[in-house]
């Protein structure tokens, strides 16, 4: 298979910052737990885009690029947590604003907070078995404007959590930067365990005024704690293990970021210091998808990822549905 | 009416669901609960280890309270004699050089413990200690047989031998010296101690062989004594 690289990221974000105080409501702001931790985030306003936020992070990825984009790319792949339109996906859309004609667009609704590291794999597919040499993925997460801003949402402990925004970034053709090795597994277990729900029980397609919010009742956050607990740790040790390195040569690590206890847990048990797990939780939340492209430019900017180094991603999305990890060797790039 | 909300209000932070709520109790379960442990967190002060045996409680009761049993489950208490003093038996640790190790059997056969009070090198203060309980597995796995938990404090003395006039000159080391590996090694026993009740219960055998009649005794031993010559 030949090499791909994974040269560049860039980042974009809904204009409004929420503070802690927006939740006050009946049962306050998140005090700790699996809500502990965040400060702010931002949140989509109803005018506000995921095509819009991939285009303009799109506009910094080529500055950053050095004129690899200046055709624009074979391959566009987006995941947005919730969609601007049903139906359609916002590839195309995408594809007409950047004024780009990509010959594969995808919008792939699977994997969510680990759907960056599958657009990954597909990317690499793509690459190694088509005359496709360049790929631009892209991850939004929207639903924090979009459903946890409501007034009769905001005051539960988990509306706090989520934040949204854009992450983006170029792979191409190539050993500069190259992806060692990527783990993607299906957890078809628990794949019903996440559900949304509003008070009035009606389906998510039907007319109501009840808003909707995630149903995480006590008796499955646990499960979902002894899941992630288990399940990335295993992911992470998978896609070190076929990328030929211990994790103790992990030079820079990336997860998603739910909340404060799983960053902790995984540091913890992939034995990776705090300075060298990167994450923006307290000032963007729970990022879904987005966290991990947010997160690699946030360390590449601040001079975090050492050349050569090790930067391992990995993390699960969901109730555990899926659990996904990469290992990608930092070279530089032109 | 005795009300133990009130009886225990002046205790400081105790967490009852009183002031303390289901949140709250959540929220610090999350906190609590890590991916992964570190050895000396888990057993650094205290080494609790369990396991399943597919034999009878009674059975393993019978046979831990008989600390002739140490001789074949144990990796290294071998020899064990009865001495002046009752109930108090000496015999040797084979883990290090000539070390004597004492042992005095304390169980309980209601509530199916079985304790060894035990010390290297003296038998007059017997401070470590290994707890054991047989819990009936009917109850508390809904099958037959046994779940044996064994526990070992983390004695000061394990830290620093409090009689080393009484340890062999030659002996460079010390039972306390080898405490981090405590867990691997009564691992290791409580496999054997596993093999060997669910081997002999499950063939018939006599659990304790040791309490057999000599041959000699019985008609048999006079047949096997003609056969021979």
């Amino acid at each position: 298979m030949n090499p791909v690289s994974l040269i560049a990221t860039a980042s974009e974000f809904p204009a409004r910052v929420v503070p802690n105080e927006f939740f006050g409501g009946e049962r306050g702001v998140p005090r700790g737990g699996m809500f502990r931790g965040a400060r702010l985030r931002h949140h989509m306003a109803t005018e506000e885009s995921a095509v819009d936020l991939i285009a303009r992070a799109t506009r910094t990825l080529e500055t950053r690029t050095a004129g690899r984009m200046d055709h624009g790319v074979d391959i566009l792949l987006t995941n947005v947590s919730m969609p601007d339109l049903p139906f359609t996906g916002c590839g195309a859309a995408v594809a007409k604003e950047l004024g780009w004609s990509p010959q594969w667009v995808y919008d792939l609704h699977s994997h969510g907070c680990v759907s960056f590291i599958a657009m990954m794999e597909v990317a690499r597919a793509l690459i190694a078995t088509t005359s496709a040499r360049s790929a631009l993925i892209c991850n939004v997460q929207t639903a924090a404007g979009r459903i946890f801003a409501h007034p009769a949402v905001r005051d539960m402990a988990q509306s706090a959590v989520p934040g949204d925004g854009c992450g983006v970034a170029l792979l191409v053709e190539g050993d500069e930067r190259p992806v060692e090795s990527i783990t993607v597994r299906c957890h078809a277990e628990n794949a019903s365990d996440m559900q949304i729900t509003s008070d009035d029980g009606r389906a998510w397609w039907e007319p109501g005024t009840d808003p909707f919010h995630i149903d995480f009742s006590r008796s499955k956050v646990a499960a979902v704690v002894r899941r992630a607990n288990r399940i990335v740790p295993e992911v992470v040790h998978e896609a070190c293990g076929q990328a030929g390195i211990k994790t103790s040569e992990i030079g820079t690590f990336i997860t998603n970021q739910p909340n404060q206890i799983f960053l902790r847990n995984w540091r913890e048990a992939i034995q990776v210091d705090e300075a060298r797990h990167i994450h923006t939780f307290e000032e963007h939340g729970n990022l879904f998808g987005a966290a991990m492209p947010v997160c690699l430019e946030r360390a590449e900017l601040e001079g975090q990822i050492e050349e050569n180094s090790l930067v391992v991603l990995g993390g699960f999305s969901h109730a555990g549905d899926y659990s996904a990890a990469a290992v990608v060797r930092w070279g530089a790039v032109a | 009416m005795y009300n133990p909300t009130a009886a225990v209000q002046d205790i400081p932070d105790l967490l009852r669901i009183e002031s303390f709520s289901r949140d709250q109790m959540a929220d610090l379960c999350m906190e609590t609960t890590h991916a992964v442990y570190s050895h000396d967190k888990m057993y650094g002060p205290y080494c609790t280890i369990q396991e399943y045996i597919d034999c009878p409680p009674e059975k393993v009761f019978e046979y831990l309270a008989d600390p002739r049993s140490l001789e074949e489950w144990t990796w290294s208490t071998r020899d064990l004699e009865p001495t002046d003093e009752p109930g108090l038996m000496m015999g040797w640790d084979r883990l290090a050089d000539d070390t004597k190790l004492y042992c005095r059997t304390v169980s309980n056969p209601i509530a199916r413990t079985v304790d060894y009070h035990c010390a290297w090198d003296q038998g007059d203060d017997l401070w470590m200690i290994y707890l054991m309980r047989i819990v009936p597995a009917q109850l508390v796995l809904g099958k037959r047989g046994s779940v044996v938990i064994w526990s070992n404090c983390h004695h000061p003395y394990y830290d620093n031998n409090p009689y080393p006039e009484l340890a062999p000159p030659e002996r460079e080391i010390w039972v306390g010296d080898l405490w981090p590996f405590f867990y691997a090694g009564h691992v290791v026993e409580m496999d054997n101690l596993k093999k060997i009740l669910e081997q002999r219960h499950a063939r018939r055998e006599m659990i304790r062989p040791w309490t057999r009649p000599e041959p000699a005794a019985v008609g048999l031993g006079r047949f096997a004594a003609l056969e021979k010559q």
